[in-house]
């Protein structure tokens, strides 16, 4: 499995791929929305996208409709971690067709939580 | 995390407990998981070489959530956050990186207690405080007996802050 993680603070992208590693994840990191765009563009294919919502040049809001009116990828799951806890911007997050939300602070256990919701990890009995 | 959604009003008893539970979150999942790391503090806190980390909601008025803490203090908070072991160097850059994602996380949680609070800036940490605005409520947390404050600022558009 491969993860993109999206987020202008380099400290958070370790934060998440932290959590991630553990679960056999390999993480690619963009600082913005943009340069993921790019990233997928150039071919690297990842199953899931973990998405802050503030960041400069293309926020992550911007990168789900983006990334949502491309069919080729489609199947990559996109999961907002990100402070913005409104129910609005998560209806709106959702609506554009992220799969998750996860707002920060999070424990490393919350986001393997999530990503067994989203049938990404399995834990071995 | 949970935090109700909930808004309206700033009832202080209901922003201070909120606040001190949103802090412990913080605090608890990201930078020191040990029981009771974080407590309130009385009065207000005096500063000597300061360190100010805010994140503005872009509404009517503007509102400001800000932490402020020694400098010293705030090295050890980005230390933690980034998990450095004793002999790690931490850049300036991780520091004001480090820092500065601890008042994006507090104000995002705070944002989602206000009604119309606007988009979220991308946070800034500096040495000097922004301009006075309104001070609406703070508070006045210690870890590990090292004092941090939070506050919630209000301010107009025209006044540049």
């Amino acid at each position: 499995m491969k993860a993109l993680v999206i987020d202008d603070s380099r400290v958070m992208r370790k934060i998440v791929s932290s959590a991630l590693a553990p679960l056999g994840f390999e993480v690619v990191e963009a600082s913005d929305g943009k340069e993921a765009l790019d990233i997928l563009a150039s071919g690297v294919e990842v199953d899931l996208c973990c998405i802050d919502w503030n960041m400069p040049v293309m926020t992550g809001y911007e990168f789900v409709v983006e990334v949502r009116k491309n069919s080729y990828w489609r199947d990559i799951t996109l999961m907002m971690v990100t402070t913005e806890g409104q129910h609005s911007q998560i209806v709106k997050a959702l609506a554009a067709g992220a799969h998750e939300y996860l707002i920060k602070p999070f424990t490393p256990d919350a986001v393997k939580s999530k990503l067994q919701l989203l049938g990404l990890f399995v834990e071995e009995v | 995390m949970t935090v109700s959604l909930v808004e309206p009003s700033l009832d202080e008893a209901v922003f201070d407990d909120t606040v001190f539970f949103i802090a412990q979150e913080v605090f608890s999942a990201m930078i020191d998981p040990s029981d009771g790391a974080l407590s309130l503090g009385s009065g207000s806190p005096v500063f000597s070489d300061v360190t100010f980390a805010w994140v503005d909601m872009l509404s009517t008025p503007r509102r400001r959530v800000m932490l402020s803490t020694e400098r010293v203090t705030a090295f050890s908070v980005a230390r933690a956050l980034l998990a450095a072991g004793p002999d790690d160097n931490v850049s300036e850059a991780d520091f004001e990186d480090a820092v500065g994602e601890i008042a994006n996380v507090v104000g995002g949680n705070v944002k989602a207690l206000v009604s119309d609070p606007g988009p979220l800036t991308i946070p800034k940490v500096s040495s000097v405080p922004p301009l006075d605005g309104v001070l609406l409520r703070q508070m006045h947390l210690l870890w590990h007996d090292r004092s941090l404050l939070i506050s919630f600022w209000s301010y107009d558009e025209s006044s540049g802050c």
